[in-house]
């Protein structure tokens, strides 16, 4: 049970990444709660720290030079609560995506169903599934055993039968593993996570209470159709945490400074987004991205239900040579608006595995970044949808969603805001009317995990600076030739001044207005082009706000088409930049 | 600002940690001698184990199977060795399969565990083991001269090393590959050839070290037998000429090449190691220092890629750069007379 105290004025959230650690300070500002600062330091986890304390301390050090506000002192460390000279904090929180992925094996019934329900559980924290055991793998009991002591996993996930369903199959499973558990030896005893049948339960600790670190969490397919996910993950967000005290160095300082409000950052950013699907609209969706430089985190909540992905090595610096695997360096070099040979391409994606805090210097090296984002982008989405509530899936489209907030350095800190939108436009797709927003400072993971001891803190900083409006983007989609007709537009401004424009198909334009100014917009999409009013042709009346890119008409149509010819897609990347640029 | 250090050292304390991934059995011993392919530490990794249902082998009840066995957990078994029996009118038994210990005996089921072969932990350079950790592994120490890379292949040699050509700046050809480097380990400026790879395997050389191949030879290079070390990137790069100085001078020298893979988190780099006889202790390389006017850099991404010079401003003031990101950065004397301003987080200290 967490207790709320919205007496905490100001909080400090670090936020430990695998490159950097960030400190934030939140405080009250005219009786409203803002972000204040941030201070930064590279991160300390690996060589030759192999301690966050560190980095923590250096990112601290860093905020009190930017603030001239005293957080820590030689003789107390921290300095909580606040003091009445405006030094110190009331409370620190803290998030990690610091650190390896965890090592998973998945145990389970059947490969399609209780397998990959424990795959979609595991998928929710920084963890890699090194192998799977079901009882159609057609292995024998000892190759089992043999299986979990060579993988020597740090978490094993036991998932299968619907509560009062089968039992004897997934009692044969749990035996094998309690087997592989007794030949462990003591100080190497694996955490278990038992998420099946909840009649089993008392068995399950009978077997592996003692040979393991055992949780139980409920059933995460209930029965036949039905999947819970939500209680499991809170369960495994607390097991992660435990994992990594044992693996980084300084975790259990960060933990007592933090009085235990300390979680995975892509917990606490998915926390949030689902925090906002509540807030917004509640019959579209949120989503959320994060592309960080060791990892990727995708987050969707619809009317609260979340679905949160974490692809592990998949970023834009650690875990950039990983795109290679998802995609050709062909599908890469297609989003370049320069020439630039592939060969240079792989090389540098490589290259950036191997240097991830270099920074690109040139145009060419920014704009692999940023096709290496797009594709980020595009393989993240593309595992995400089968794992969307159905009934909000809109087959290979992104479902509706609003808004779309991008996170990341490569994302936010482009050198341009075109940049960051063109990015998340090519890569998500989005279908239909929507906004798109950038995460500027960062702030989402601290948010989230601040949400547990003061939501007001939460809910004023999200009202004020937190996010960066692009623009409302409309996106028709359907098939036509180049060139045609595919929406009419009439806009209706504040000021009275009214005007029609029609669309074409495969342009992407811009419909300037002011930051934060209303518009009404009357869609009529034409030749069967659908903008996501209840179907093709269905035109309506939506109330746009100007971002800072204005209001965006993306009719390049859904998904987007690449030519064979490189030079018509260079010329193509470099019209569809310089379209958006015109309103930087 | 933290900087990360790029070791290229001419003379330096090399200690290094050779642990095993589990705990296992240190068969080296203090102050002893040993070169890269010694092995200094052994342990079962991969344990493979048996199970055995004795109420089949047998062909009773489990309560009857218990009362049949004649071993117990802990014992040690041949093969061939009775676990169970006699029963029946043909005194039928069973016997271990293989040399194995027993680790679970109950309820009619035996659980075996084979004496497989051994992981085996390579010393991994020429050195002196100077400290034991109990069943963990071993620390090695010398003095000599460090090059650090970034890719390697995982395999680990020493051998006399060669060069391919006159300098290590232009790409490595199969036909510079002679009978004369037999045994030996190559080093050259860049390669983008498989062809390079399986000629320098007929030879056979004994190892690699290049500047920087083609990203695309990962699968051949990971395949080779021989270690290969790449010290500047992946590319058509030059060998950097601090590195490229230091391995001509020590050409026809023994090198210990361990081409571990790089982990940035653990700190492991592949490595190549020159032992030098030497009376006078030196200082351990510091892993990392702080960015100032004065300091010599290695460039390690970027248009100066692979380029070493000297700090010579470093503004408070970002620098935007032509790719129109903004970042700190200083002004670098790059040796060859030239000046270029780079960003910091494209930078690496080397100590002199």
């Amino acid at each position: 049970m967490v207790n709320t105290n919205t007496n905490l004025s100001s909080i400090l959230a670090v936020d430990i990444g695998s490159s950097t650690t960030r400190a934030l300070l939140f405080d009250i500002v005219n009786t409203k709660y803002r972000f204040i600062a941030e201070g930064s330091a590279p991160s300390t986890a690996g060589s030759p720290f192999f301690d966050i304390a560190e980095c923590v301390w250096h990112a601290i050090e860093d905020l009190q030079d930017k603030t001239g506000r005293m957080m820590i002192s030689d003789a107390e460390g921290l300095i909580i609560p606040s003091t009445m000279d405006n030094n110190g904090v009331d409370a620190m929180v803290a998030t990690i995506s610091a650190g390896k992925p965890i090592r998973v094996v998945t145990v389970g019934l059947l490969q399609d169903v209780s397998i990959s329900a424990a795959n979609q559980l595991a998928s929710t924290i920084n963890a890699q599934v090194v192998e799977e055991i079901s009882l159609n793998d057609r292995r024998q009991d000892e190759d089992r055993i043999n299986l979990l002591l060579k993988t020597r996993p740090d978490l094993i996930i036991i998932s299968g039968g619907t509560n009062g369903g089968a039992s004897k199959s997934i009692l044969n499973l749990i035996e094998v593993v309690g087997l592989a558990g007794y030949l462990t030896k003591d100080d190497q005893k694996t955490h278990i996570l038992y998420v099946g049948n909840e009649e089993l339960q008392e068995d399950v600790k009978d077997d592996l209470g003692k040979i393991s670190n055992l949780h139980i969490a409920p059933n995460i397919q209930p029965s036949l159709n039905q999947k819970q996910m939500y209680p499991a993950q809170k369960e495994l967000a607390e097991i992660f945490k435990m994992i990594r005290r044992k693996q980084i160095g300084g975790m259990s300082e960060v933990l007592t400074w933090t009085d235990g409000n300390m979680t995975a950052t892509a917990t606490a950013f998915s926390r949030m987004i689902r925090f906002l699907s509540k807030k917004y609209e509640p019959d579209k969706g949120v989503l959320g991205i994060d592309i960080g430089s060791r990892n990727t985190t995708i987050a969707a909540s619809f009317e609260g239900e979340e679905t949160l992905r974490v692809f592990p090595n998949l970023g834009i610096g650690a875990g950039c040579q990983r795109i290679l695997e998802h995609v050709q360096v062909s599908d890469i070099t297609r989003w370049l608006p320069l020439k630039i040979p592939s060969s240079f391409v792989r090389d540098y994606v490589n290259n950036k595995s191997i240097y991830p805090d270099s920074l690109p210097a040139t145009q060419e090296e920014l704009a692999i970044e940023h096709a290496v984002a797009r594709e980020i982008l595009r393989t993240t989405v593309k595992n995400i949808l089968p794992e969307i509530p159905e009934e909000y899936q809109k087959g290979s489209l992104l479902p509706s969603v609003e808004p779309i907030i991008g996170s990341g350095s490569v994302i936010t800190q482009a050198p341009n805001r075109a940049q960051s939108l063109l990015m998340l436009l090519d890569g998500l797709q989005p279908a239909g009317v929507t906004t798109i927003a950038l995460d500027q400072n960062g702030l989402l993971p601290s948010l989230g995990i601040i949400s547990d001891i003061n939501p007001l803190l939460t809910v004023q900083v999200i009202e004020t600076s937190t996010f960066l409006n692009l623009g409302t983007v409309i996106a028709p989609y359907g098939n036509a030739r180049l060139g045609t007709p595919i929406l009419r537009m009439r806009i209706s401004r504040q000021d009275g001044e009214r005007t029609t424009r029609d669309i074409k198909y495969g342009t992407l334009s811009v419909l300037p207005t002011n930051i934060g100014e209303q518009v009404t917009l009357h869609l009529r999409p034409l030749h069967g082009f659908d903008i996501g009013m209840g179907g093709p042709g269905k035109a309506g009346k939506v109330s746009a706000v100007g971002g800072s890119l204005g209001i965006i008409i993306d009719a390049r149509g859904r998904p987007l088409r690449f030519s064979n010819d490189p030079e018509k897609n260079r010329k193509r990347a470099k019209d569809w930049i310089t379209s958006l640029e015109k309103f930087v | 600002m933290l900087a990360p250090t790029k070791h290229i050292l001419p003379r330096t304390n090399i200690r290094r940690e050779r642990i095993l991934p589990q705990l296992g059995r240190v068969v080296a011993r203090r102050m002893q001698k040993v070169v890269p392919a010694d092995v200094v530490a052994e342990a079962n990794l991969e344990p493979e184990h048996i199970m055995i249902d004795l109420t089949q082998g047998l062909n009773v009840s489990a309560a009857k199977a218990k009362d049949l066995l004649q071993r117990q957990a802990g014992d040690v078994l041949s093969k061939g060795d009775v676990i169970a029996g006699p029963v029946g009118l043909f005194q039928r038994v069973v016997r271990a399969p293989a040399d194995c210990e027993v680790k679970i005996a109950a309820e009619g089921k035996v659980l075996l565990e084979k004496d497989t072969p051994s992981y085996q932990l390579l010393a991994g350079m020429k050195g002196t083991v100077t400290n034991i950790i109990p069943e963990r592994g071993v620390i090695i120490e010398t003095v000599g001269a460090l090059i650090q890379g970034v890719w390697g292949n995982g395999k680990i040699a020493h051998g006399v090393m060669q060069r391919l050509s006159k300098d290590l700046e232009g790409e490595v050809q199969a036909n510079q590959v002679d009978i004369s480097f037999r045994g030996a380990i190559a080093i050259g400026g860049y390669c983008k050839d498989p062809e390079f790879f399986s000629a320098a395997a007929s030879i056979p050389i004994k190892g690699l070290i290049l500047g920087s191949m083609s990203s695309t030879l990962i699968p051949a290079a990971s395949s080779v037998e021989y270690p290969i070390i790449i010290i500047d990137g992946f590319g058509q790069k030059p060998m950097n000429t601090l590195a490229s100085r230091l391995l001509i001078t020590n050409e026809e020298k023994e090198i210990s090449l361990n081409a571990q893979e790089y982990n940035r988190t653990t700190g492991k780099h592949p490595e190549a190691i020159i032992s030098l006889p030497s009376p006078d202790n030196f200082d351990a390389p510091k892993d990392t220092d702080q960015f100032s006017v004065g300091k010599r850099v290695y460039v390690d991404s970027g248009p100066y890629a692979t380029r070493i010079g000297t700090i010579e401003v470093i503004p408070l003031k970002a620098f935007t750069f032509t790719s129109g990101i903004q970042a700190q950065a200083a002004e670098i004397a790059l040796d060859g007379n030239e000046r270029a301003w780079v960003p910091l987080k494209n930078l690496e200290i080397i100590e002199t």
